[in-house]
């Protein structure tokens, strides 16, 4: 235990995800000799992130207004949305160049263990997107690992009725690699949704 | 525009089986030349060159020679085989512990290092290259372990007959493993939603329950038609196994007993008013059965010890060589301590029976069974090796 705010620093930084102990007090340690004005640098992007960012009323990105930038933008298409579990994955998709629609970030996805049914997520706000923005298609991109596929199947089930055409990321191989680099469940189930070439 | 139905898009693969039974000749091998353990266990700096053919480690008890035996499999499986934590594995007063084993794979010389971290950063390398994830190193070095507590195979709860199919199946392809680790999954969070409900079977409930028996019937079917498939394999091997070793006629029998019929999705849906009341899911592929007979009594409850054991010991060998026929390379064979509890008469037959493979047999009394003829032996004491020559 060190004197009481160096601990309190140490403490505070080792409830960030994914730091534990050692980096906390590395970290902490680091901030402490680093001239003051980077360490404010830091304390004050913290305060003005949290004093600005919310949630987009819309689709729960952050956002620093009511509306996220994209949607707000008159040159997305209307009609689509990408769901998707968290906000980074927006910033992935995105990253793509490909999808021009809208987004809707889950805030999570269905995992029991955590607590987290679709109570947790913001689903009902997905249902009463799909009519008020008159959506004719879902394409539901969550990771693809048990929690991702079991809430993309139960978002599909409730989705279904609703007359969209609900749609899901193929899972493949990476772009650019080398196939015999691929693990085998990856490459596995690539080959069993093999498509026609044209 | 309509909706596709679920079943199009939701990873819904069914494998084909692609090692057919009848594949190429166990020719390949895997021989392992030198193990280096740092910080692990009570090895604080351990090397031992070994030899191909069968190398006998004697030290009394709590020496650590069984701990040289956990580290290979550790490399095989990232997991120790005496269902030991990571954290025990490393030594004491240490952060890390390094496992690092020299093999020859088909006449080439690979490099395979683990380190166990306490804080849970185990990484792996292959040839001084870091490998993005620590499970591609499965299936690198197989191994079949025999160890005391096998008896507890035949004797005890369905538990360790299904882990023991599904380490083979583990060994024999990836994407068993993967299965396997699926329907841990689903089943853990599908009991979450049981617990949570509370009794309740409110829409809610339902459709999250809906969700997960979809899961766990899609991989639970395919990943339970792959343990079928291992027993109607696997077990006229033993049979003629189980002769050998007991020197007599017995028939033996297995049977893979699942805990359902028809689909296992009617069953979950059948078995779902009960689950929630009991708050566990009563059907699916944790609560089937392996039902082993010899002479058509049940070997759990009417077997004598030295009819369990020499069955444990039966399907300890039956594994080696469908493994071995499975992916054409022989896994390494590792005895920990195994002799002590049988007779010269099965001892001897054991040592005939074993594969021409490398294999490493630890003793705590130092004798080796008749037959057998040892390449090399060691000595460890204070976890601290010797070799001994003459
Ligand atoms: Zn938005």
């Amino acid at each position: 235990m060190y004197e009481g705010p160096v601990q309190d620093l140490i403490d505070e930084l080792g409830r960030m995800p994914g730091i534990g102990p050692k980096s906390a007090q590395r970290i902490a340690f680091h901030l402490l000799k680093i001239p003051t004005p980077d360490a404010m640098r830091l304390s004050e992007a913290i305060t003005r992130a949290k004093e600005r960012v919310q949630f987009c009323q819309r689709c729960f990105n952050f956002s620093e207004h009511e509306l996220c930038l994209i949607c707000s933008s008159a040159s997305r298409q209307d009609g689509t949305l990408c769901v998707v579990e968290e906000s980074r994955d927006v910033v992935a998709v995105e990253k793509t160049q490909e999808f021009r629609g809208r987004y809707h970030v889950l805030q999570g996805c269905l995992n029991p263990i955590e607590g987290i049914g679709p109570e947790q997520l913001r689903v009902s706000e997905l249902l009463g997107r799909i009519d008020g923005e008159q959506i004719t298609e879902v394409i539901l991109s969550t990771n693809p690992n048990i929690e991702g596929e079991a809430t993309a199947m139960y978002l599909a089930r409730l989705l279904g009725p609703l007359g969209v055409m609900v749609t899901r990321l193929a899972s493949g191989l990476p772009v650019g690699g080398d196939l015999e680099y691929a693990d085998e469940l990856t490459l596995g189930r690539a080959l069993e949704h093999r498509r026609a070439v044209e | 525009m309509k909706a596709p139905t679920t079943s199009t898009y939701l990873c819904q693969y069914a494998f084909p089986e692609s090692v057919s039974d009848d594949a190429a000749p166990a020719a390949a091998s895997v021989v392992i030349e030198l193990l280096s353990l740092v910080n692990f266990r009570n090895h604080t700096n351990s090397e031992i060159l070994f030899a191909p053919g069968l190398s006998v480690v004697s030290g009394a008890n709590g020496e650590g020679k069984t701990n040289l035996l956990e580290a290979i499999g550790y490399l095989s499986s990232l997991s120790s085989f005496r269902g030991a934590s990571t954290d025990s594995m490393i030594g004491i007063d240490d952060e890390q512990a390094v496992v690092r084993a020299q093999l020859q794979v088909n006449g080439r010389e690979q490099l395979i290092e683990a380190q166990l971290d306490r804080r849970g950063r185990n990484r792996v390398q292959v040839n001084r290259q870091p490998l993005k994830r620590a499970r591609d190193l499965l299936g690198t070095l197989r191994v079949v372990v025999f160890a005391p507590d096998d008896l507890a195979i035949v004797k005890a709860g369905p538990g360790g007959r299904r882990e023991l199919l599904d380490t083979v199946l583990g060994s024999v392809h990836r994407r068993h493993e993967g299965d396997r680790s699926d329907i841990d999954r689903v089943l853990k969070q599908r009991g979450a939603v049981l617990k949570q409900a509370g009794g309740s079977t409110s829409n809610e409930v339902q459709a999250t329950l809906d969700v997960w028996d979809t899961k766990l019937a899609e991989v639970g079917e395919r990943h339970v038609s792959a343990r079928e498939a291992l027993v109607a394999e696997v077990s006229p091997i033993v049979e003629q196994l189980y002769r050998s070793l007991a020197g007599d006629d017995a028939a033996v029998t297995m049977k893979y007993r699942r805990s359902w019929e028809g689909s296992l999705l009617d069953a979950l849906t059948q078995s779902r008013h009960a689950d929630l009341r009991r708050r566990v899911t009563l059907v699916g592929p944790h609560r089937d059965d392996l039902e082993m007979s010899i002479n058509g009594l049940p070997a759990r409850t009417h077997g004598s010890q030295g009819e369990q054991r020499t069955l444990a010991l039966s399907l300890r060998l039956a594994s080696q060589r469908v493994i071995a026929r499975r992916v054409g390379c022989e896994p390494v064979v590792l005895l920990d301590d195994v002799f002590s509890e049988l007779d010269e008469q099965r001892a001897s037959a054991l040592v005939r029976e074993l594969p021409a493979v490398q294999t490493i047999l630890t003793t705590a009394t130092g004798s080796v069974p008749a037959g057998a003829k040892p390449s090399a032996s060691y000595v460890v004491v204070g976890g601290q090796i010797r070799e001994q020559h003459g």
